[in-house]
């Protein structure tokens, strides 16, 4: 077991009662999903301070911090990039269906997949995005299995039909207690696994405008499973859940703050 | 003018050292020109016929297809429809291949890199195999599916070999990540910039990995019977294709990986169709060929003013020898313009005869050169798109030299022979020499 899955094992294992429940029925795996989504979304405003430290072989690790702006109602995402300062200023931003990057080196945006990497990490936007499982993805019970003294529900999700996703397959690996996600795997079309992604530690907050607790997850680990030694930490903090100002979804806000 | 010719032979003769002397530089010139030339010749030959192998052909089809505004790729759909319209409206051409076009990870135990990837039938593809050569394995079997060729050089950053398996990653046109393992049967030589980012696979395999399905391609390479008809048809095709329905895009004389960013920025979506050229795809590297040209064009340039005030200088010395047989000969009678033409015929003389040997020895130089098989650094190799130094001379080019020295030299002597002529018999004959 590589030394991160071991401290992964043991941190969750120190975090979070162990709890069995029943092999949940088709319907049931269903609503897992439902509840994993909903149990995420804020009905309005998000913003978080992100830290994302990046190791790739044969090149020096990096840290970047940027800034995530969310408005799940809207469906729109903004991710500015404040540190280090090669990287302050740049950014992303969703408008309607499209995601664009904008590098205020050159002053030019530029329309991006929503589907690739971040920064070249090896994060992606969907990992700093509302999650929407139950809507992307038809899901399968998989039984019941362990992570470390977790007693988790292992669900396999297959894409809905003419839905554009990065990864057709996913895995999941819930907890039965808390219901969160505690591991993540994703195959490309052609069966190969291309990433497995660890979420060690939840966090929620109170939603003034959900009028619920909104769950986060505070950190999540991110291994490519295709170049085997590069993998990405995504670290959140500070997270906000207050109405944001009105009109900071435009690229002219995004381009002000870069100056 | 038979007798013209005879005094100047026999005053070349008798300045043996002189004629030595000057004559050894304008061959010497001769030769640095043929030799560039060659050089000029044998870099844009193999330019152009490496890259209309590997990567475009003389006049090309391609496109971009966008299934999201932000997500290109090049992707021509419906290609034998396309194929028919060119064969109807190109008269001209010689054969149509299709080529898959891509741009993935490749991924090897130890390393990974980025790379475009062409997808081939190297069953239909004979220029492949002329211009290709092989450092290990066969070409013949890139014929099998899940097969690979890569170029030395990335095999050396994959550290891979032939037999050894890689993983190509990456989006098909939904933006789903997809990969395929591929096992690689040829490692080729490198040919320049192209071997660093190209490799090539059956287009079945490329298709896998951007699922597409047998009826798209990336790009329908034309190749014509006589490539100076490349203009026309660019243009009979754009209108041909227009009026077919199609849309098309701006002529941009860009290779097509650097249209990504301009095709992702628009809003589209759909199919767009481009018309190029060889000179279009490869234009990152012309500049390189109109340097080596520029660069070529001042040493001679340079090299023809010193050999212009050589002669200059050398006739000066030989009209101020014979300035007491010139005031003879115009005392006996011969007129000024037979004087003139007197010097002028043995500057001409000298030229011909020193450029004539001074080709054949540039003719020779050229021939060592590339028996001798000469490896240039990796640095030129990315430009000269080969690994070993290539002249190639053209009689047209042997032809060219010797008459642009001779002119050079014969036109030079002019204002020495012309000041020859000038002089006054009486000065002439009382001049001491």
């Amino acid at each position: 077991m590589k030394p991160a899955l071991a401290a992964l094992a043991v941190c969750l294992a120190l975090a979070s009662p162990a709890a069995g429940a029943p092999l949940p029925t088709p319907e049931a795996v269903h609503q897992v999903l439902r509840t994993i989504d909903d149990r995420q979304r804020n009905s309005g405003d998000y913003k978080a301070l992100a830290y994302l430290e990046t190791k790739e072989k044969d090149k020096i690790d990096t840290a970047r911090e940027a800034i995530v702006y969310r408005r799940d109602e809207d469906e729109k995402l903004m991710i500015l990039f404040t540190k280090p300062k090669s990287e302050a200023g740049k950014g992303y931003i969703r408008l309607d269906k499209n995601l664009w990057s904008y590098d205020p080196g050159t002053g030019k945006w530029e329309r991006r997949t929503e589907r690739e990497r971040i920064a070249g990490t090896d994060s992606r936007r969907a990992d700093f995005d509302q999650s929407k499982l139950a809507e992307e993805y038809d899901a399968s019970s998989k039984g019941e299995g362990r992570i470390g003294q977790f007693e988790v529900w292992m669900i396999d999700l297959q894409v809905k039909p003419n839905t554009d996703v990065a990864y057709p397959v996913v895995k999941l690996w819930v907890d039965q207690a808390s219901g969160n996600v505690l591991k993540r795997q994703e195959f490309a079309l052609s069966g190969r696994l291309m990433r497995t992604l660890y979420y060690p530690r939840w966090q929620k907050l109170y939603s003034e405008s959900k009028k619920a607790e909104v769950w986060y997850p505070g950190e999540i680990r991110i291994y490519d499973e295709v170049e085997k030694e590069n993998s990405t930490i995504v670290v959140l903090k500070s997270v906000d859940l207050r109405p944001l100002d009105a009109n900071i979804f435009t690229k002219a806000w995004l381009e002000a703050k870069s100056r | 003018m038979r007798q013209l010719f005879l005094i100047a032979f026999r005053n070349l003769v008798q300045h043996s050292r002189r004629t030595l002397l000057l004559g050894g530089a304008i061959a010497g010139v001769t030769a640095l020109l043929v030799v560039l030339l060659g050089l000029l010749n044998g870099i844009r030959t193999t330019i152009l016929e490496s890259a209309t192998t590997l990567m475009t052909g003389h006049v090309n089809v391609s496109g971009f297809y966008k299934v999201t505004a932000g997500a290109s790729a090049p992707v021509v759909t419906h290609y034998r429809k396309l194929l028919e319209l060119i064969r109807r409206e190109v008269p001209e051409v010689d054969f149509v291949t299709q080529r898959g076009r891509g741009w993935a990870k490749l991924v090897s135990e130890t390393s990974s890199m980025q790379s475009g990837i062409g997808g081939i039938d190297i069953r239909n593809e004979p220029g492949f195999r002329r211009v290709v050569r092989i450092q290990d394995g066969s070409l013949d079997a890139l014929a099998e599916p899940g097969t690979i060729l890569i170029f030395e050089e990335q095999a050396r950053r994959l550290g891979v070999r032939v037999g050894d398996q890689l993983t190509l990653s990456a989006y098909t046109l939904r933006g789903t990540s997809n990969t395929v393992d591929v096992r690689i049967v040829v490692i080729a030589r490198n040919v320049g910039l192209l071997s660093s980012f190209n490799s090539f696979v059956p287009d079945v395999t490329l298709r896998a990995l951007y699922a597409l399905n047998d009826d798209a391609t990336g790009a329908l390479l034309v190749y014509l019977k006589d490539p100076k008809h490349v203009p026309q048809v660019e243009a009979r095709l754009r209108e041909a294709l227009a009026a077919a329905g199609y849309q098309l895009m701006d002529k941009d004389p860009r290779a097509f990986w650097f249209k990504f960013e301009v095709v992702n920025r628009e809003g589209w979506t759909g199919q767009k169709l481009d018309v190029t050229t060889w000179e279009d795809e490869i234009s990152f590297i012309q500049w390189t060929i109109t340097a080596i040209t520029w660069l070529s064009y001042l040493l001679i340039g340079i090299l023809l003013v010193i050999i212009a005030v050589g002669i200059m200088n050398t006739l000066w010395i030989a009209i101020r020898e014979r300035t007491r047989e010139i005031g003879t000969l115009r005392a006996i009678g011969m007129q000024r313009a037979r004087v003139l033409a007197m010097f002028l015929v043995e500057a001409f003389t000298l030229s011909v005869s020193s450029a004539l040997v001074g080709a054949a020895v540039g003719l020779v130089a050229c021939v060592l050169v590339n028996a001798a098989h000469l490896q240039v650094p990796v640095a030129v190799q990315l430009f000269l798109m080969r690994d070993e130094l290539h002249l190639a001379v053209r009689p047209g080019a042997l032809v060219f030299s010797i008459l642009l020295i001779t002119g050079c030299t014969t036109a030079i002597s002019i204002i020495p022979s012309f000041l020859a002529a000038r002089l006054q018999p009486v000065t002439a004959m009382h001049e001491v020499g």
